[in-house]
């Protein structure tokens, strides 16, 4: 039950997270800025950033959490696998 | 510097460059494809390629002849918005990796339409294929007529010629290298594609007096001044949230279904390097994103103050103008080399698609029985006629070579994506809503494009119609709902329950989730099927509000 949760949980929560960080457009047009960061306009420069280095960020998070629910389902397996032995099943 | 003709003064050269890499590219192709043995060989390279190596095809197959021809044309004509349209595409290879990726990755599929067979059965899955091989169509369209023009405009060759002769070639090097070879070769394209993309641009951004030119992808802020006082518009937004919202629908989960992307995933050697795989191709993707806003800036910036005059007839070779204009032609003769790595890259990735559609999904299927021999022959030659259809169909180009491809992006998110999704996460969906959705939902879309009834569109803005935007924030929510409700009050509909095989699809999806027993609470949540209805609903009635733009 937890490595199923985990699992689902993780998929829902990283996938809004990447829909957000590739569509910070979307929120600066709901609320727009004139601010400026490194010498450029901040609604040009932070979705920009954030499409790259921001997804970049996620896909190693993204990796690390997925490989680790991964090795979680596969020790739930053989858990379940020897008490159903122990059962007799 | 008014260019009327843009073209090298010496093609002998181009042709020179170009014909270097084709050789390079058949002798990868060969010596990687001599083992190809099985369909498996063929269509996900034996699901055997490394992280890097992977990371960096799965990268180059992403990125099309677009990001040297159409996308800064594109940059020039909407500015700002087209950028911002643009980075959500990056979201492809991490979204179909954690959402299904790996699943069907797990599940042994060649593409995503063979998981659809064994979810949903024979006729969901051929609606579904059918689908695909005209989105892949579409895409492969796209770069034909891209390879076309790059000869064309700048070599002198007649298009026609071009298309064909060049066409033919192409298709004959990826019918020959299989998907191995198409691997190897596109992590080497991806490399050329990066650095004859990346150091032109450099020297453009010097000879135009950009103090960054040592890093052009993001080191161009002294120019925004002089931009803004020559075009004080160019950081617009222009459109409204809803535009930037249904970006959503029509290209992130768009490309969720695009079938030559998500079988990139399945090629990895295993689940930790189809993971690494996609944190090598988002670094390399926002590396050339990035620098192919800086060329659509810099575009803007010398026709804006250097007094560079493009026509709109040549707003797509904006990128390889630039570099006839700023930089000696040796340059431009590796930048088209780039230009056509680029369409190469993804044009393998299309036909091996074809590829596997026509021979997996809907010959094998319809006829389970044929040899291994015979069917890997199909695949051949499904490949080769898939290029010479896209050559045909390239006869008469449209007038913005993007707007094609994106538009394939919408019929994929709509046709395909929410069958994969909701297939792989929840259990009660069935084959009669994916029958419901997939046909419903692609006919629905292609109604409302401007391709085939001009008068029945939900914005009347051009671009917005004709890219997919408006299309899909409609059709792609229909087809959600439609998946879910059906399937849901199919299962409870005592006549049709011998007709669905739901004790099967429990143990595949537990299955391809990495469970060895089958529980009745994994993947069986009303709650989150209800939540998607009404989420989709909302979307959907948003959709035909007015757009305001």
């Amino acid at each position: 039950m937890k490595a199923y949760k985990k699992e689902v949980q993780f998929t829902i929560w990283m996938t809004l997270a990447f829909v957000l960080v590739g569509n910070v457009a979307l929120i600066f047009s709901i609320f727009p800025t004139d601010a400026m960061l490194f010498g450029f306009p901040a609604m040009y420069i932070v979705p920009i950033l954030m499409g790259w280095f921001g997804v970049f960020l996620l896909t190693i998070i993204a990796g690390k959490i997925g490989n680790k629910i991964d090795d979680e389902i596969d020790s739930e397996n053989s858990v379940d696998a020897e008490s159903d032995k122990a059962r007799g099943v | 510097m008014d260019g009327q003709s843009w073209k090298m003064e010496n093609p002998v050269l181009g042709l020179v460059v170009v014909a270097l890499t084709f050789v390079l590219f058949y002798i990868v192709g060969y010596i990687s494809n001599r083992k190809s043995s099985s369909a498996k060989d063929l269509y996900v390279g034996g699901s055997n390629v490394g992280a890097i190596t992977n990371g960096l095809a799965m990268a180059a197959t992403y990125m099309s002849l677009a990001t040297f021809l159409g996308i800064t044309a594109l940059i020039l004509r909407l500015q700002v918005p087209f950028i911002m349209l643009w980075i959500q595409l990056i979201l492809a290879i991490p979204l179909i990796t954690i959402i299904y990726g790996t699943s069907l990755r797990r599940m042994g599929a060649f593409s995503p339409t063979h998981f659809i067979r064994d979810r949903y059965g024979t006729t969901a899955s051929i609606i579904a294929a059918l689908f695909m091989i005209l989105v892949s169509v579409m895409y492969a369209l796209g770069q034909m007529i891209g390879i076309a023009v790059t000869f064309e405009t700048l070599l002198g060759i007649p298009y026609i010629t071009g298309l064909f002769v060049f066409g033919l070639i192409i298709v004959g090097y990826i019918t020959i290298g299989g998907m191995a070879g198409a691997t190897n070769n596109a992590a080497i394209q991806m490399v050329i594609i990066a650095l004859m993309f990346i150091l032109p641009l450099g020297a453009i951004m010097k000879a135009v007096g950009a103090e960054g030119w040592y890093f052009p992808p993001l080191l161009y802020a002294d120019m925004v001044p002089t931009m803004l006082e020559s075009l004080p518009t160019f950081f617009d937004y222009q459109f409204p949230p809803k535009w930037y919202f249904s970006l959503i629908p029509a290209l992130t989960i768009g490309a969720l279904g695009l079938p030559h992307l998500a079988m990139r995933v399945y090629t990895s050697s295993s689940l930790k390097s189809a993971r690494s795989a996609m944190v090598w191709f988002a670094f390399i993707l926002g590396l050339v994103f990035s620098a192919t806003y800086a060329m659509g800036f810099v575009g803007v910036y010398a026709t804006a103050t250097q007094g560079l005059v493009i026509s709109d007839t040549d707003a797509d070779k904006l990128t390889i103008i630039l570099n006839l204009v700023y930089n000696p032609e040796w340059v431009t003769a590796l930048v088209i080399a780039g230009a056509i790595s680029a369409g190469l890259s993804t044009l393998s990735g299309n036909l091996l698609a074809i590829g596997a559609l026509i021979s997996q999904d809907v010959i094998a299927t319809l006829k389970p029985n044929i040899p291994q021999k015979v069917n890997l022959r199909i695949g051949y030659i499904a490949i080769f006629l898939g290029g010479l259809v896209s050559i045909l169909l390239a006869i008469e180009p449209p007038a913005f070579l993007v707007v094609s491809i994106l538009w394939a992006f919408g019929l994929a998110g709509v046709t395909n994506a929410p069958l994969i999704i909701v297939g792989v996460w929840w259990k009660e969906a069935n084959k009669y809503g994916a029958i419901a959705a997939s046909a419903v939902g692609g006919i629905l879309y292609i109604i409302v494009s401007p391709f085939v009834f001009p008068n029945i569109v939900l914005t009347g803005h051009g671009v917005t119609d004709g890219m997919g935007l408006s299309g899909a924030m409609l059709a792609v929510p229909v087809s959600f709902i439609l998946l879910i409700v059906v399937s849901y009050i199919t299962n409870r509909m005592p006549a049709l329950s011998s007709k669905l095989t739901r004790q099967r699809d429990d143990e595949l999806i537990e299955r391809i989730h990495g469970w060895n027993d089958v529980k009745s609470y994994r993947y069986n949540s009303t709650l989150g099927a209800g939540i998607t209805v009404a989420l989709s609903l909302g979307v959907a009635i948003w959709a035909l509000m007015p757009w305001g733009i």
